[in-house]
């Protein structure tokens, strides 16, 4: 530490400019707080650069192209050849979405008075924050800080990224071409969302699970529309296999697994994407002298609130246990900030919704039958197919169902999962639904426009009542 | 379409608790069968309906407090009647005195129903909202309800404690103090109230947070809802003193520090089995009252964060050694801080003992919902006077608070002396071994 050190004085830091980080920091600026937000790469984190935007670039154009294949089926005519994909030129068009989200999100920081800092942080004491900026060190006093950080994948040593032939998935995202076959290890949401997107631009894919089914975070019926997509894909899924050993070899990767069924086998392939899981950045931050507290894998335990052990410094996101999601960060963000600044706010919503950008999509909110069962509810179920809805066969998109869960007392909304077409986009229904303390009925009640994938969640609450008009009801 | 209100049961009522609603929207009824219950600080009253027809509309639920005309709920005979409300034996008092249920206690605990913004609203007024009735669809907690809350909370908080249990009493749970007290700042939702105060020189502020917030907030919730009423009493500790000495060293041998508090238990359970009514919790929000079969002590125990109390399960079926050896475990977790939710929660009776620190007697505030809590205090050589001789004997106080809403004061004098018999001879407490 520098004797005599100056130390620039604000009401808050916020380390990490992801979307936990600058939405809080944002918020600050809006409630009148003088805010430093210290980012050591480029604003917009994981989620903007490397995680949910890029991908679902790539997802989208994966998509477009793929369906160029079908589009016979409709009487549309291709000229003779066939449509080629050119990664590169798709890497320019990603970047240039990026460029233009992290300008945005620069223009908002500076528009509500706050900071930008490039440099990486650590604590020196529990309000004195250093921050490394190429070269020089600068200090920065505060009354809060907000940790945000998030988190980077996870990665066992015995396979070590090199970047072109074990690939972690920001790795993968920025490939200047699609190889030609591609292992996967992980068959969890970022695995099997990257895994369909090259298979569709071309790959030979291979997924490698080591539980029992891929997508083991969602409920089964749901992922094994997924698993039947992917078999159409042309992929091969391993589940109950376990990778032990890798080896580079003549520009190829070679996979020892090994499974009950199979014993040991070799996979090899051009490439391999590791996606096991990610760990909080939380190790390098100084902690310890802030007297900030973490669990025993390295994430800080927060309240409500968004409160540490150490009640004004806050921590939000990824680095926060709990499922690694940008709109997760976000709201606790806006949360800490709203606290920070004396407003009454709190995280206490049960319902954190989640979106799978796999073939189909799955997206839901709320409890599982399993998990309401498990609960001690009483529960009524029912589905509604996708071939059932007017709007999904005249788009050609006739796979998935809603299913909407409830309580068989009351009738309230317990849980609300979709898979099919468009499900990241009507599960926003779902969330209100909840969020209102909604019942089956106030669904079932509300005229939705037709013909719309929409109407799916109006038929399937109707067919937990007993009448949906367009399937076969089910006797009670 | 007849509005059906609540109309006056008793002399001059304003006011009166939904018990029970005994029919459904959709459901057709008959004239004079029963629609409702209320509750008056007087009576309960069964309502009947005045017309037959299919009920349309129910504005209330279990547990509400509606004043006087108050439209209830709809009817809907067939034909536009004219609106009126009847009432079929208004005198006749359905449930007169308190019926005890032998209900196991109910572990349902379900998040309140309510609207994000009504959410928002419930912090910003410093409300806890589960503790709110909601009068909307299927309970939802509504705006208005919360305002309502908070009204009867600001009336009540000079008010002295009820007398008599009428079911309101859960309306007095949240924390007035904090009310009074805390400063709100700024509101997100646009309703905005004080400003914060500045600090004073010479008073240091501290914030009120963590476990000693917590208990901060159970006991005013405690003490605001139970009336508690003391009564003390003294105990002569030789025989056990004795007793415990014959036993310490088998007790060393298995490693086991045997301390006064095991015979306390096994006293206590057994006195609990004989009065079933000290092992209890009223539920607040049924107006029942729950006797539980089972024997779950909670021990107060002090801790550099504050008085935590871990729970010995099922202590009746436990020996004195066993239950030293779990004692000791639980104390040793309670100080290191490593006491997880299942070992602080689900009992039915506290024990408090600050005897080894000091004081005569006390006021112990009920562990709520139990229904009563000792406090053992210092044993200590005091002149008494036996067979009519001036002898120096080991004595203890002993300090019982009990819920006065359920708990006679002769019932709990017979409570305790019947602990005395068993610890002053502690040879019966063989008598009793199961
Ligand atoms: C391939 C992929 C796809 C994903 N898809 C989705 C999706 O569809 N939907 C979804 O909700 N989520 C998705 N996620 C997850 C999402 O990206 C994260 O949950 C989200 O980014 C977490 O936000 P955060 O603010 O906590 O942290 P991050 O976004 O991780 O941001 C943390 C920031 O802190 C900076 N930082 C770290 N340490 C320091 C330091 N010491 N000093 C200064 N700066 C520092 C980092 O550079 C980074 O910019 C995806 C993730 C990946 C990898």
């Amino acid at each position: 530490m520098v004797v005599g050190e100056v130390a620039v004085e604000t009401d808050v830091v916020v380390i990490g400019g992801g979307p936990g980080g600058y939405a809080a920091a944002i918020r600050l600026g809006q409630l009148g707080k003088s805010v430093v937000l210290i980012e050591k790469e480029v604003l917009g984190g994981v989620c903007l650069n490397r995680g949910c935007i890029p991908s679902k670039a790539l997802i989208h154009t994966a998509g477009e192209y793929h369906k160029l294949n079908r589009l016979n089926k409709l009487g549309i005519q291709l000229p003779t050849g066939k449509a080629t994909f050119h990664m590169p030129s798709w890497q320019t068009w990603k970047s240039s979405v990026v460029a233009q989200l992290n300008k945005g999100i620069d223009y908002l920081c500076q528009a509500n008075g706050v900071t930008v800092v490039k440099g990486t942080a650590t604590f020196l004491s529990s309000d004195r924050i250093g921050v490394e900026t190429g070269g020089d060190f600068e200090t920065y006093k505060c009354k809060q800080a907000i940790i945000a950080t998030g988190s980077r994948p996870f990665i066992p040593s015995f396979l070590k990224t090199d970047g072109e032939y074990i690939l972690d998935s920001t790795d993968m995202l920025a490939l200047d071409d699609v190889p030609e076959t591609l292992a996967i290890i992980g068959g969890g949401y970022i695995g099997m969302e990257l895994g369909m997107a090259f298979a569709k631009l071309g790959s030979q894919v291979t997924i490698i699970e080591a539980s029992e089914r891929i997508l083991p975070q969602t409920a089964a019926h749901l992922s094994q529309e997924v698993l039947k997509q992917a078999k159409q894909l042309g992929m091969t899924v391993k589940i109950a296999t376990k990778v032990e050993k890798a080896e580079v070899a003549n520009g190829r990767v070679t996979l020892v697994c090994t499974s009950e069924k199979n014993g040991s086998e070799s996979i090899t392939a051009h490439k391999t994407l590791v996606t096991i899981g990610r760990v909080p950045n939380t190790g390098e931050l100084g902690l310890a002298q802030a007297g900030v507290e973490m669990d025993e894998r390295g994430y800080i335990p927060v309240t409500s609130t968004g409160s540490t052990n150490k009640a004004h410094i806050y921590a939000i996101g990824d680095v926060t246990p709990g499922p690694a999601l940008a709109h997760r960060a976000a709201k606790q963000g806006i949360v800490a900030a709203e606290v920070i600044a004396g407003l009454p706010s709190s995280v206490d919503s049960p319902f954190v919704p989640y979106v799978i950008f796999t073939e189909p999509q799955i997206a839901g909110v709320g409890m599982t039958r399993d998990e309401a069962e498990l609960q001690g509810y009483k529960v009524k179920a029912a589905t509604f197919p996708y071939r059932a809805n007017g709007r999904a066969l005249a788009i050609d998109e006739g796979e998935g169902f809603a299913e909407v869960i409830v309580d068989q007392e009351s009738h309230l909304l317990l849980g609300m999962h979709i898979v099919g077409a468009d499900a990241s986009n009507l599960i926003g229904e779902g969330v209100l639904a909840l969020e209102l303390a909604a019942r089956v009925e106030d669904v079932a009640l509300t005229m939705h426009p037709h013909p719309t994938l929409s109407e799916v969640w109006l038929e399937a609450a109707e067919a937990v009542l007993g009448h949906a008009i367009h399937i076969v009801n089910k006797s009670k | 379409m007849v509005e059906f209100k609540l109309p006056d049961v008793g002399e001059g009522m304003h006011e009166g608790e939904i018990v029970k609603v005994l029919v459904r929207t959709g459901e057709s009824v008959q004239q004079d069968q029963p629609l409702l219950e209320v509750q008056t600080d007087k009576v309960n009253a069964e309502l009947s309906a005045p017309v037959t027809g299919i009920i349309r509309d129910i504005f209330i639920a279990e547990g509400e407090i509606v004043e006087v005309g108050t439209t209830l709920l709809v009817i809907d005979a067939g034909t536009e009647v004219e609106v009126k409300t009847e009432t079929k034996h208004p005198e006749k008092v359905v449930n007169p005195d308190k019926t005890v249920h032998f209900t196991p206690a109910r572990a349902d605990h379900r998040r309140s129903l309510a609207t994000p913004y009504v959410r928002q609203l419930a912090r910003e007024m410093k409300l806890d909202i589960e503790l709110v009735t909601g009068t909307g669809a299927a309970g939802r907690v509504t705006e208005e309800d919360l305002r309502q809350f908070a009204n009867r909370l600001q009336k009540s908080a000079p008010a002295k404690f009820p007398t008599s249990a009428t079911g309101n009493e859960r309306l007095l749970e949240a924390s007035t103090a904090a009310i009074e007290t805390e400063p709100i700042v700024q509101s997100k939702t646009g309703t905005a109230t004080r400003a914060a105060t500045s600090s004073q020189g010479g008073i240091e502020r501290l914030p009120l947070k963590g476990i000693r917030k917590k208990i901060a907030e159970h006991m005013v919730k405690s003490v605001t809802i139970i009336p508690h009423v003391t009564s003390v009493d003294e105990l002569e500790m030789d025989q056990l003193r004795a007793l415990r000495e014959t036993l310490r060293p088998h007790a060393e041998k298995r490693n086991i520090k045997l301390t006064f508090l095991p015979f306390f238990i096994k006293a206590l359970v057994i006195a609990l089995k004989e009065f079933p009514t000290l092992n209890a919790s009223i539920d607040e929000r049924t107006n029942e009252i729950l006797l539980k079969r089972f024997y779950h002590i909670g021990i107060a125990t002090d801790t550099p964060e504050g008085l935590i109390v871990p729970v010995i399960k099922d202590a009746d079926h436990k020996s004195i050694f066993q239950l030293a050896e779990e004692i000791d475990q639980l104390a040793r977790l309670a100080r290191e801080g490593k006491l997880t939710m299942e070992h602080i929660t689900g009992g039915t009776f506290t024990i408090s003992n600050v005897g080894p620190i000091g004081g005569l007697q006390a006021t112990p505030i009920i562990n709520h919902p139990e229904v009563a809590i000792i406090s053992l205090h210092k044993m200590e050589k005091r002149w008494v006077v036996r067979e009519d001789e001036g002898v120096i004997r080991w004595m203890m106080n002993l300090s019982l608070s009990f819920d006065h809403r359920l708990i006679d004061g002769v019932t709990a004098v017979r409570f305790t002396n019947r602990i005395k018999e068993l610890l002053e001879d502690p040879n019966l407490l063989f008598a009793e071994m199961v």
